[in-house]
């Protein structure tokens, strides 16, 4: 530990001096003042981390001092010393800033220790400044990580329309964090303090849409036995975090822009008309535009939408995040399965960076998940990783890009047995996507 | 103003307000002489120092003490030593091995922890170098010099005891010119 430049403020000599002896001893630097008037001219030309007082000290008291150190300088460590029977005003110094107290008389291996521990504590408040400012930089929202240009405009574009209330919609391919960043939309947004609900409209069968947006009274149909709040009431004050809107059914998409249009809507088997306030955030990995040449996707839905609009670069366009994210996604990992890795090593990390990351973060999150778990040594190999041995074509083999996707979900769907949650955990998509390209191939589970 | 050659006629005092072995007072004396270059004598100042025994402490307030000496100290002598048996204490520290007003005239050391680890009889050539050393320390804060970082030097900060043995009964060079330059000032 480095020496921490302390003032001791005495007006006695030989306590002075005796202070002093003991702590250079361990290597801090000490000046020292006989009154709190030389202290005041002494702290004009020099900072100290620490200052060890006197209460009790003709001239200017030591809880004056105290006062004017505060004012200047709050960061500094104001140790009081006072003697058994001025106990309050000891108190009282604590009340007016200072960071401990002395009670004579005292060891000065006491103070020694007390020293220790002030300047390990004001190192940790240091650090822990830094790597606020540090992630400040890194993760300028709860969970976003990346200090690439690509990802500094997604954070500036959700700070520049925080208090905007339109809808926003975000685009990107799988795994890019789009619901990271609808979050982040709604936690700067004055509506932060209301709910945060999320529909994944990929994932809801479409008859149970209507029921699960809307609600639906008691008796609307055969199973509903009570009357149930909808999520867009749920998001009454807050926000609603459509995902995969692009495969939302055509029926439901014109009542979802009745609602968007005048904000009321019915319950499932309801007659009254239902309000609610909510800001629309959606997400699609789906190019929409191509949707409405399609005929599968609404215009003026998208119109509505697309206020707002974000998309979410791909891992492979910001190659720089990965190293932080990796080391986000081991710490994490580290930390739930109590292993302990220190970092991935340069080899592991040279074939991360080439590696092209179809499944963007989520891919890489689930890489170094499975790594943790399968990692024996303290780092991460190139051999723990699961893209190291893939048996995915290489890029001479003359198949495109969707043919290579193809032949790869089906070789996972064979391994194993169909099973949608693994074989989606395995590939880096969620289920919900994985649906949808079983259904965009064609292919049986 | 003392000449330098005149300095050697100058008297330190050596003033034992307990009793204490002749050999260790000559040691102590002797080792006077040879880092201050200096005549010693030896001479009781104080009949006692119960005015500065603190009752609840149990300990003598040393600052009390030196301000005494310095108070009795005959004009011909330039700086006083007192040695005690007695437990040194200032206010804000749980104890002393001495304290000495520094560019003063008086200081005061104690013997009663300096026989840590070591046999408490007064003859044991450790105690006695222990003694001497603090003695000769003290009284370097009384020509001005203050703690050196020289862990050698006997000016050295003791923290314990181990720091008393290990420190030489000499003045490093830079505290010896010091000392010097001190001795030219008075």
């Amino acid at each position: 530990m480095s020496g921490a430049k302390i003032l001791i403020v005495d007006d006695e000599l030989i306590v002075r001096e005796s202070l002093a002896g003991w702590l250079e001893r361990d290597n801090h630097d000490v000046t020292t003042a006989a009154s709190g008037e030389d202290a005041i001219l002494i702290l004009k030309e020099k900072r100290f981390n620490i200052l060890l007082v006197d209460i009790k000290m003709d001239g200017m008291s030591g809880l004056e001092l105290l006062e004017k150190v505060m004012e200047n300088d709050p960061d500094v460590a104001v140790v009081m010393i006072t003697a058994y029977g001025s106990i309050d005003t000891a108190i009282h110094a604590m009340k007016a800033g200072a960071s401990d107290y002395l009670l004579k008389p005292f060891d000065p291996g006491e103070l020694g220790v007390l020293i220790d521990r002030i300047v390990e504590r004001q190192a940790r408040a240091l650090e822990n400044l830094f790597l606020k400012e540090q992630l400040k930089d890194r993760t300028r929202f709860e969970s976003m990580i990346g200090q690439s240009e690509s990802m500094q405009k997604v954070f500036d574009l959700i700070e520049n329309v925080a208090s905007a209330d339109s809808t926003v919609l975000i685009t990107g391919e799988t795994g890019t964090g789009k619901g990271l960043a609808g979050k982040a939309f709604h936690t700067s947004s004055p509506r932060s303090g209301g709910p945060f609900v999320v529909v994944n409209c990929g994932a809801i069968p479409e008859h149970l849409m209507e029921s699960e947006l809307f609600g639906h009274q008691k008796g609307a149909f055969t199973d509903a036995k009570e009357t149930k709040k909808g999520r867009l009431e749920l998001a009454h004050g807050g926000t609603l975090f459509l995902d995969e809107i692009g495969e939302i059914g055509m029926r439901m998409q014109i009542d979802l822009l009745r609602v968007l249009e005048d904000r009321i809507f019915y319950r499932v088997g309801g007659i009254q008309p239902i309000e609610a306030d909510f800001r629309i955030i959606a997400a699609t990995n789906r190019n929409l535009r191509e949707a409405i040449k399609n005929q599968t996707f609404r215009q003026d839905l998208f119109y509505r939408l697309n206020v707002i609009s974000l998309e979410m670069p791909p891992l492979r366009k910001r190659k720089e995040d990965i190293p932080l994210l990796a080391d986000h996604f081991l710490r994490r990992y580290t930390q739930e399965t109590n292993k302990k890795i220190d970092k991935v090593n340069r080899d592991a990390m040279d074939e991360m960076m080439l590696h092209q990351w179809p499944g963007n973060v989520r891919e890489l999150e689930n890489a170094i998940e499975r790594a943790v778990v399968v990692g024996k040594g303290r780092n991460i190999g190139v051999q723990d990783l699961p893209f190291y041995e893939s048996a995915l074509p290489g890029p001479g083999s003359g198949n495109t890009l969707k043919e290579i996707e193809k032949e790869h979900i089906v070789q996972i769907l064979n391994d194993n047995k169909g099973n949608i949650s693994k074989c989606a955990k395995i590939l880096g998509i969620d289920r919900s996507t994985l649906y949808s390209k079983i259904k965009l191939y064609n292919l049986k589970k | 103003m003392i000449s330098q050659a005149g300095f050697s006629q100058s008297n330190i005092i050596i003033s034992p307000v307990d009793q204490f072995d002749d050999q260790l007072l000559n040691l102590i004396s002797g080792e006077i002489k040879s880092v201050f270059n200096c005549n010693t004598q030896i001479t009781p100042l104080l009949q006692n120092i119960d005015f500065a025994l603190d009752q609840n402490r149990e300990q003598y307030h040393s600052t009390l003490i030196i301000e005494q000496l310095a108070k009795t100290a005959p004009p011909y002598a330039l700086k006083v030593i007192g040695i005690t048996k007695k437990d040194l204490f200032i206010p804000i520290l749980t104890y002393v091995y001495g304290e000495a007003q520094l560019g003063g005239k008086a200081s005061i050391i104690s013997t009663n922890r300096l026989n840590e680890g070591i046999s408490s009889s007064h003859t044991d050539p450790r105690f006695a170098q222990r003694v001497a050393k603090e003695a000769v320390h003290e009284l370097g804060h009384t020509f001005n010099l203050r703690h050196c970082r020289e862990n050698t030097c006997v000016m050295h900060y003791g923290r314990g005891i181990e720091d008393v043995d290990k420190k030489s009964n000499q003045l490093c060079g830079y505290c010896k010119v010091l000392l010097d330059d001190e001795i030219k000032r008075l």
